[in-house]
């Protein structure tokens, strides 16, 4: 397998956890949370302050632990869902719709604020970098093997993450969340808690997030602001659109088109010298023609949320006292 | 106490722009019930429009004009190709709210392929700063001032006195019925963008000219600020929000000055984050949002 | 006012509800007995649902006390309330959409543990296997009842008004509360349906639900309810059996005005 292919799936099996995340935000609870990729950089943040070790002058960061990656991974989480409890918790509330939107904007923006201008948190634009093969000298691997090994690893997480999310989309607690995302004046009517329910949604998604970040900040072994650019999110929330909004294997089919369409879009055209950045340009532009075209002529994605069929034989109604 | 003062004059300045890009977003948002996220993207595209002009003819006024014409035009073709479609279509203000997020995005990479993604410098030579009455400003200051106060008379006129404000703000306040009057609700709402974007379009001029520099990405930046201020004075509400403009204008001088200016934008979502949660209707009102009511 | 000694299912004390200086709901009174259809008529902006809004929680009186088996609900959100076994429905149908029949049926009952986030994804053991399946054949029961068996794998939002009036009276069965209020059940369903409804109605008291019934509809209202609350300009002006209020003079006064623009004598 070539090392180009092995990136991309690596790459691939990442961003479908963020994914999968964003979808039960914005998917099942039905809150567009623009404060999602938020916790996707706290995770990768977190990551590496917890096991880069202490940071050398003139570098600044806090922390500066040297943690197993597994633990720090942990940490990682439970920092996004800290985060993602406190945005909840105020935007939640009272807001839906828009106004909902525009404070999680707001939230996210603070945040990217804080990362890149506040030096002493994560050394500001210049960011965090040192996070080298992790785990990989419990097994000793060379840096060939190291990459499958680490692309074996995110897939694995893939697929545990989709089972986890498969899981909770059939159980009650999903189908409650989504009861909230349809109607939410008949699920208060039902004993719906509505706050406490979305509260929870929002911090499982943060939750995950914040462990694709973990992942993310191990593939790119470093974390800047440039790495938190428009392109990225605009890919992330475009893909949860066109595969399926709450539909898991919609998400995953997203990613991989949105995936393909990144890497391909521009591959035949020449690159302009001088002018780098118009290959880039134009890549964006034709991602965000896809989601606004997507969201016009095919809102709901191309595969819509599935829905439960009862093959049970009809029961006859008990006779009635008349 | 001096340099109180001094902070309030720049203020102003900076609220008499800010006033302009709001009260600009605040006719579409009234007029179509959208909240235009790509509004940012009318400045940015204005100032180059003036930058382009300045260097061929070498007059600012020229320029000035070009870009409030760039600008009607860009708004236009926003309600014309996007927003319009997308009301008729039925879709939700969420989901038009997501489409103009990616025409924005779309417009900002159509400028770096056009112009490169590095900053423009536009100076204009502001003039020596005078003493006008407590406050320190330049002529390029008082020019800013002075037409955006005369922008914002004359819109007064407009949309008190003429049809075409009477049948804005019929349809502004209820459509349905502005349509059942006879009025072409999509017509006057394709003119109010326009209008809006001669508006958006000449404070992205004074915008650029009044830093000096730009690039694809500063509408958008001076877009979180302009919903900031029209979030404070009222969403669709012309008037109140001027008042928020001059308010948000002038605390984020205050805050610049006192704390630190590349916190700018961090405020101004603090104080919108403030405003949404407290008073959702804006400021100059007494409605309470919650949930269900 | 003499009221007979019969259980109440609900009892209203002087609420009152103001928006920007209008009383939408002033020093309003009422009980509704237990095991009883109630109705609640007047005309429009006498403040039916307002009131309704108050008692179920999902708007703050400032005024007054409403009881439900012995609990003051006053100032008590929405979930709770319907915790405590009261229930209600909208003006407009609020099925969840994208949900099946079947499944807006079976989430109509709030089980607190299975729907847990550890519980519910994690507890797979056989009590919560059992209890779903349970859940699931009382649900086809119920849907079967009302009539709803064809549909029951559709979409709740591809059905007609009617239909989803009767998705909601299922879910109401499912959950079983001790009192429900409907708004204007009716609205925007076909007339025909009224004698399916009324029967689903039937249907509630017979499974020991009160119902109270706010409706325009004043014939399906005469077939319904044993007692009638007529409420204008926010306030209760008069009570008893339909019959007797057709000679109520002050039901008349207040029903003229509407009477008069409806064009009907």
């Amino acid at each position: 397998m070539s090392a180009y292919l092995v990136s991309i799936l690596t790459e691939g099996s990442i961003f479908g956890i963020m994914a999968l995340g964003l979808n039960v935000i914005w998917g099942w609870a039905g809150d567009f949370d623009l404060a999602y990729y938020g916790y996707v950089a706290i995770g990768a943040y977190m990551t590496l302050v917890l096991t880069i070790g202490p940071p050398v002058p003139p570098a600044e960061f806090i922390l500066g632990l040297q943690l197993p990656y597994p633990v720090a991974v942990a940490g990682a989480v439970a920092t996004s869902m800290a985060v993602g409890l406190v945005v909840g918790l105020i935007a939640l509330r009272h807001l839906r719709g828009i106004y909902f939107s525009i404070v999680t904007l707001g939230a996210v923006y603070v945040m990217y604020v804080m990362a890149g201008q506040y030096v002493r948190l994560f050394d500001g634009y210049n960011g965090l970098s040192g996070l080298f093969d992790p785990m990989g000298d419990w097994f000793g691997f060379d840096y060939q093997t190291y990459q499958y090994f680490f692309l074996g690893l995110s897939l694995v997480c893939f697929v545990l993450v989709f089972l986890f999310m498969a899981r909770i989309s059939s159980s009650r607690f999903g189908m409650a969340l989504r009861t909230l995302r349809e109607d939410e004046r008949a699920a208060a009517a039902f004993g719906r808690d509505i706050y406490r329910l979305k509260l929870k949604g929002y911090v499982l998604g943060a939750g995950i997030g914040g462990f694709a970040g973990a992942l993310f900040a191990a593939y790119l072994s470093a974390f800047n602001p440039s790495a938190w650019s428009p392109v990225e999110v605009i890919v992330l929330y475009s893909a949860v659109l066109v595969g399926g909004r709450g539909n898991i294997r919609g998400v995953a089919l997203g990613v991989l088109i949105m995936g393909v369409l990144v890497q391909e879009s521009t591959r035949f055209l020449p690159q302009i010298p001088n002018h780098p950045q118009v290959v880039l340009a134009l890549r964006g532009a034709i991602i965000g023609l896809v989601l606004v075209l997507f969201l016009r002529f095919r809102p709901q994605g191309l595969l819509p949320e599935r829905r439960y069929i009862d093959r049970e034989p009809a029961v006859e109604p008990a006779p009635q006292a008349t | 106490m001096h340099e109180a003062l001094l902070t309030l004059g720049f203020g102003i300045v900076t609220a008499a722009i800010l006033a302009l890009s709001a009260v600009a977003f605040t006719l579409e948002y009234g007029v179509t019930n959208v909240a235009n996220v790509s509004h940012g993207e009318i400045l940015t595209v204005s100032a180059y429009a003036a930058y382009v002009v300045h260097q061929r003819t070498g007059s600012a006024v020229a320029a000035a004009l070009a870009a409030a014409l760039a600008g009607g035009l860009v708004a236009l073709a926003m309600y014309l190709s996007v927003i319009g479609p997308f009301i008729r279509f039925g879709a939700t203000p969420t989901v038009i709210f997501i489409a103009t997020l990616g025409v924005s995005f779309i417009i900002q990479n159509f400028l770096v392929i056009g112009f490169g993604a590095e900053n423009v410098a536009y100076t204009i030579d502001p003039g020596a700063p005078q003493n006008i009455g407590p406050f320190l400003l330049t002529p390029l200051d008082e020019r800013i001032v002075l037409s955006a106060a005369a922008i914002t008379l004359a819109l007064y006129f407009v949309v008190s006195r003429t049809k075409f404000g009477k049948a804005l703000r019929a349809v502004s306040q209820n459509r349905e019925l502005a349509r059942v009057t006879g009025i072409n609700a999509t017509r006057v709402a394709a003119a109010t963008f326009f209008l809006a974007g001669l508006i958006a379009g000449y404070a992205g001029f004074v915008l650029a000219e009044s830093v000096g520099t730009f690039n694809p990405y500063f509408g958008f930046s001076f877009f979180l600020i302009t919903l900031t201020a029209s979030v404070a004075g009222g969403l669709g509400r012309p008037f109140g929000t001027v008042a928020g403009a001059v308010m948000v204008g002038i605390i984020l001088e205050f805050a610049g000055n006192y704390i630190s200016a590349s916190y700018n934008l961090a405020f101004a979502f603090a104080i919108l984050a403030i405003v949404i949660l407290v008073r959702p209707r804006g400021l100059f009102t007494n409605a309470r949002r919650t949930v269900f009511e | 006012m003499n009221i007979p000694a019969v259980a109440t299912a609900l009892e209203v004390r002087g609420l009152s509800k103001h928006f920007g200086g209008v009383y939408a709901v002033e020093n309003c009174s009422f009980q509704a007995p237990l095991g009883q259809v109630t109705g609640l008529i007047g005309p429009n902006g006498a403040g039916k649902s307002t009131a309704i809004d108050l008692i179920s929680g999902f708007k703050l009186p400032d005024a007054g006390t409403i009881l439900f088996k012995g609990r003051e609900l006053e100032g008590l959100p929405p979930h709770r309330i319907s915790r405590l076994g009261l229930v209600r429905t909208f003006q407009a149908p609020r099925e969840w959409p994208a949900l099946t029949v079947i499944e807006n049926v079976v989430m109509a009952r709030w089980d607190a543990r299975r729907e847990s986030f550890f519980q519910g994804v994690f507890g797979l053991g056989r009590g919560q296997r059992a209890a779903a399946a349970e859940e699931r054949t009382r649900a086809r029961e119920i849907i079967s009842e009302l009539g709803l068996d064809a549909v029951r794998n559709e979409r709740a939002g591809s059905l007609s008004g009617g239909q989803k009036r009767l998705v909601e009276f299922a879910r109401i069965r499912m959950a079983q509360p001790e009192l429900v209020i409907l708004d204007e059940p009716m609205g925007g369903v076909n007339p025909v349906m009224g004698e399916r409804m009324a029967m689903a109605i039937e249907g509630f008291i017979a499974t020991g639900t009160s119902v109270i019934v706010v409706e325009h509809n004043l014939p399906f209202i005469e077939r319904v309810t044993q007692h009638v609350i007529v409420m204008a300009q926010g306030t209760v002006i008069a009570e008893g059996p339909f019959e007797s209020l057709r000679s109520s003079q002050a039901v008349v006064d207040a029903y003229l005005g509407e009477v008069v623009s409806d064009g009907k004598a």
